[in-house]
């Protein structure tokens, strides 16, 4: 049967068609993803419910407390934005990282999270920045800590009735310096591993963490933070033994697949060295591949 | 099916489509507007390279409605009175291709690029064209067809 295409002309439209639908009617944000799992029948919806009529989610409100990212943002008004660079460079740095310049053109933050594909670059970015999203329905809206959004492969928080509607940031901490980091055989791949840090230094040489925050992509059934190399770390002096250490822990917290792309092995491996040269390009010293500002 | 009313290269067009159409099928298959190539179908090739009110989309994963009422622009579009545009002729003069069936996705990439950055620097050359992909030539002829353009724009 062919399948149908809404338009909806605002976000209450849009929650009522996924109300009487359910799963049926799949959102569909920049369809960078969804459309080639559609036509390669990987996934098959009664209806597309579309949201680039909804011009009030791809807006960015800079707030008090952080930043409010509207779902259908792109990667490209995300590498784009001095407000997004402003309050969460690594963000731009990770979108920067995205597929290829058409995928960026179109591909947006919401897709990108409900998507939840392995290896997606802004999951490790965003988790690292402590975001949340909010999930709406006609019942209502919810707030999600990502950490506990991303549920299985593929699979997220998001329920038969909800959309998706903003990511918000909360302000970094004064000083906080942070880099994102990918691995991939060629830049426009899916990352065989990606790792994101966000540091907030004490100004002492060796520099100690005061705040640390690791964020883990595509080595895991679902993105992550690396909590226990986090703790490793924390309020300890960053030298080389220490971020080694915490880097070896780092990758004892992954779950990695084998797949065509790399086995498991290697991408735990992976881990251990995205991890040192993530510290060693937050810190500002080392190998840089990122840069200084989370 | 759904009648969707496209604007290619300025010309307004009626096509019936599937309503989840895809841009490259309404293109193709609709219009019978073939320059715009098929290749891989999953976004990673870009052959299948138009602008779409100006940025360089991937036509086999745009819903043909969500392009009602923008301009969609294709190879087609380049030449005008049937003489090569400025960076076709920098094509040929640079051997930027081979077999010829990336080049119509290089040239929208690479008039996109010039659009919004007429002076790009290599480095910058290659992000605007890392949705493309040639199989036969290499880049470099591209690569240099494309400076030798910006360099002409002045």
């Amino acid at each position: 049967m062919e399948i149908k295409l809404f338009r909806p002309h605002s976000l209450e439209e849009a929650l009522s068609q996924r109300a009487d639908y359910g799963r049926d009617a799949l959102p569909i944000a920049g369809g960078q993803s969804l459309l080639v799992m559609l036509r390669n029948k990987l996934i098959d919806p009664k209806v597309l419910l579309d949201l680039e009529p909804l011009g009030e989610l791809r807006d960015l409100q800079p707030r008090a407390d952080g930043i409010s990212i509207g779902a259908m943002t792109t990667f490209f008004d995300l590498i784009s934005s001095a407000d997004v660079h402003k309050a969460s460079p690594i963000l731009a740095e990770a979108a920067a990282k995205v597929g290829s310049t058409a995928i960026r053109n179109l591909g947006t933050i919401g897709g990108n999270l409900c998507h939840n594909e392995p290896g997606a670059d802004l999951p490790p970015a965003l988790l690292a920045l402590n975001a949340s999203v909010e999930l709406r329905s006609r019942k209502g809206t919810r707030k999600v800590p990502l950490t506990e959004f991303f549920q299985g492969y593929f699979e997220t928080a998001v329920e038969a009735d909800e959309i998706l509607s903003r990511v918000d940031i909360p302000t970094l901490p004064q000083g906080a310096c942070g880099a994102y980091i990918k691995h991939s055989i060629s830049p426009e791949d899916l990352a065989i591993a990606g790792v994101a840090v966000v540091l907030v230094p004490d100004g002492k040489n060796p520099v100690s963490a005061r705040e640390l925050r690791i964020g883990l992509g595509g080595v895991s059934p679902v993105p992550l933070r690396a909590l226990k190399a986090e703790a490793a770390l924390n309020g300890r002096a960053l030298t080389d033994d220490a971020i080694r250490a915490a880097a070896e822990i780092a990758a004892s917290e992954a779950e990695p697949m084998s797949d065509p792309h790399s086995s498991a092995d290697y991408r735990r491996k992976m881990i251990k060295v995205l991890v040192r040269r993530a510290l060693a390009a937050a810190i500002g010293g080392g190998e840089r591949n990122g840069h200084g500002k989370a | 099916m759904a009648k969707l009313k496209l604007l290619v290269n300025g010309e307004l067009h009626e096509v019936e489509a599937p309503e989840t159409a895809l841009l490259l099928d309404a293109l193709r298959e609709g219009l019978g507007m073939t320059g715009t190539k098929r290749g891989c179908e999953t976004s990673h090739c870009g052959a299948c390279t138009v602008l779409l009110d100006g940025i360089a989309v991937h036509s086999c994963v745009v819903l043909a409605a969500r392009c009602d009422g923008k301009q969609i622009a294709t190879v087609e579009g380049l030449a005008q009175d049937g003489e090569l545009n400025g960076l076709q002729r920098l094509f040929l003069k640079h051997g930027a291709l081979q077999c010829g069936y990336c080049t119509p996705g290089m040239l929208m990439a690479a008039t996109a690029l010039l659009r919004r950055n007429p002076k790009p620097t290599l480095e910058e050359i290659k992000v605007g064209l890392d949705g493309n992909l040639c199989r036969c030539t290499g880049y470099t002829g591209i690569f240099e067809a494309i400076q030798a353009c910006a360099v002409g724009s002045k």
